[in-house]
């Protein structure tokens, strides 16, 4: 029997390690709680007022209103991902992973794989659940929207694939910065404080710098029709994507050279 | 067997290790020496890969760790307590490791039921004593049944009863064939417990050996008592010794052989009472040996 670690080895070692602490349990949980809790609320509120206020009654999507829920459990993904790796330095577990595992760029990708495969599981199932939910809650009153609609089938599972990119945002930080307070310092400002800081801008400039903001992206990737001046949603998925693939390269590249 | 070759660590402006080499054999218990500060750790760290030398080079078995095929099962090591994730059960840890180097689940009860820790095997490690820790961490280091093995400190923690545990350990391991590499920066730990001893000092080799070389090379010292001290006295001085007065009737001799004072007692017609040579411990020839390069020292010595 060869006894090399594989990358499959290591998958597998990392998997074990994903399922067996709590942080890991209660963030998916979050995940979960957050999507489709907030998304019930959104939802209800809407249906509730929707007769008197005729004036929402332009412009409105059924899709991003109950996929609306993903603006909160962003930080739950972006923490899962941070604190896989962060809590391997906080503990001093990094040098017994990296002891096994003397090849640190395997280590790197088996944990980007089982953050990955678990958020793309949890993300998509959290998204498609919310949405029926959200139309269902509408149903009789309020406009619904349909799955069999590929835009709106585009739009929801987008909305999954957002929440695992930030998960894998997350991570690579994780790499990068080697503390849970920084990793969530630094995620938390990408989200809310970019787009507060752009609006500080000419508005000329806001509308071209605007659009490269993951909070943007998001909004473009989770909506039948992408809002003004944003990336197609398509274009929002590639972007996102690229985002992630630079930093994880620098997570292991930096992993690769610094001490452990 | 474990090589180190010219190893140089700098971190930013200090110099950890200093163009260190050394070879440590199989079969032997090789203690490895130093004040706190002393490189002892950095020096372990980069046998296992974790840190990237300046210069030079160590091997296991005559590769880099990062060329090992399968690490664990060629070299364990214990290098801190407790650096586990606190949320994680003792087996899940164990387990994880065993998964990443295709090494049987089998195997992680053995360790956990070797170093007595089966009976927690399924509690959170952040519950666990310094003690239970320490022996989580031999439980790992164990995992892969490999030839080499390195502890860092691992007295630190434990209590008599696991301290004696250990010591018988590290002989049976060393009896089995396997290299076994043991830092401390207590001589009394060691001297009990090591075949080989290596002592480092601010990065640098200070000296190494068996630990009978080690007291034989200190200089020792003869007490000597008989039925004329005074003449006894201007004897040794006459033959070049140095002469201590003990008490009323006893001198301690330095430079002189016990074989020597008796000797000359004999050719003096002093009658002897005792002849006693004193062999410095290995307590005192370490303190001695590292008094110049102690990093952070108490100011009085």
């Amino acid at each position: 029997m060869s006894a090399h670690p594989t990358l499959a080895s290591v998958i597998r070692s990392e998997w074990l390690k994903f399922r067996s602490v709590r942080s890991s349990i209660m963030g998916v949980a979050i995940t979960f709680v957050l999507t489709i809790g907030i998304g019930a609320l959104i939802t209800a509120s809407i249906r509730t007022h929707w007769t008197a206020h005729p004036e929402a009654h332009i412009g409105f999507d059924p899709v991003t209103t109950s996929l609306g829920g993903t603006l909160f459990a962003q930080f739950a993904v972006g923490v899962i991902g941070a604190l896989f790796v962060t809590a391997e330095y906080s503990s001093g577990s990094i040098r017994s992973t990296l002891a096994a595992t003397p090849r640190r760029v395997e280590v790197v990708l088996a944990k980007l794989a089982v953050l990955v495969g678990s958020l793309l599981v949890v993300s998509e199932v959290a998204v498609f659940v919310t949405f029926l939910m959200g139309q269902a809650i509408y149903s009789g009153v309020v406009p619904t929207a349909s799955l069999s609609t590929p835009t709106v089938l585009r739009a929801v599972l987008f909305g999954g694939l957002y929440l695992t990119l930030l998960g894998t945002i997350g991570m690579a930080l994780g790499w990068l910065l080697r503390q849970s307070a920084a990793c969530i310092s630094v995620f938390t400002s990408l989200i809310l404080v970019l787009p507060i800081v752009t609006f500080l801008l000419p508005s000329s400039w806001q509308n071209t710098i605007g659009r490269f903001e993951p909070s943007t992206l998001g909004q473009s990737m989770e909506s039948v029709s992408p809002p003004a001046h944003a990336f197609s949603a398509g274009a929002s998925l590639l972007v996102l994507a690229l985002y992630a693939t630079v930093l994880m390269a620098a997570a292991a590249t930096a992993l690769t050279r610094r001490d452990a | 067997m474990i090589a180190i070759e010219h190893l140089t660590k700098r971190y930013r402006k200090t110099v950890a290790v200093d163009d260190l080499d050394l070879v440590v054999q199989p079969g032997v218990v090789t203690g490895f020496l130093g004040p706190n500060g002393s490189g002892k750790s950095t020096t372990m760290r980069v046998i296992m890969g974790l840190d990237r030398p300046s210069r030079g080079r160590a091997t296991v078995n005559g590769r880099p760790y990062h060329d090992l095929r399968d690490p664990l099962r060629e070299v364990g090591a214990l290098l801190e307590a407790k650096a586990v994730h606190p949320g994680r059960s003792a087996r899940n840890h164990l387990r994880a490791l065993a998964a990443s180097n295709k090494i049987p689940f089998s195997r992680v009860d053995e360790v956990l039921e070797f170093v007595g820790l089966a009976s927690v095997a399924t509690k959170r490690v952040g519950d666990f004593s310094l003690g239970m820790g320490q022996r989580l961490g031999i439980a790992a280091a164990l995992l892969g049944d490999p030839g080499v093995l390195l502890f860092d400190e691992p007295v630190n923690g434990l209590d008599p009863e696991g301290i004696r545990w250990i010591r018988d350990l590290f002989r049976s391991l060393a009896a089995e064939g396997r290299t076994v590499f043991v830092s401390s920066h207590l001589m009394s730990e060691m001297a009990v417990t090591a075949d080989q001893i290596i002592v480092i000092g601010k990065g640098h080799l200070i000296t190494q050996g068996s630990v009978s070389d080690l007291t034989a090379a200190a200089k020792g010292a003869v007490v000597v008592r008989g039925n004329d001290r005074e003449r006894l006295e201007r004897a040794l001085r006459a033959a070049g010794a140095t002469v201590e007065v003990v008490n009323d009737d006893a001198l301690r001799v330095g430079e002189l052989s016990a074989e020597a004072v008796g000797q000359l007692a004999f050719d003096e017609g002093v009658v002897l009472f005792e002849l006693t040579p004193e062999r410095a411990s290995l307590e005192e020839v370490y303190m001695a040996l590292t008094a110049g390069v102690v990093e952070y020292g108490s100011g009085s010595s």
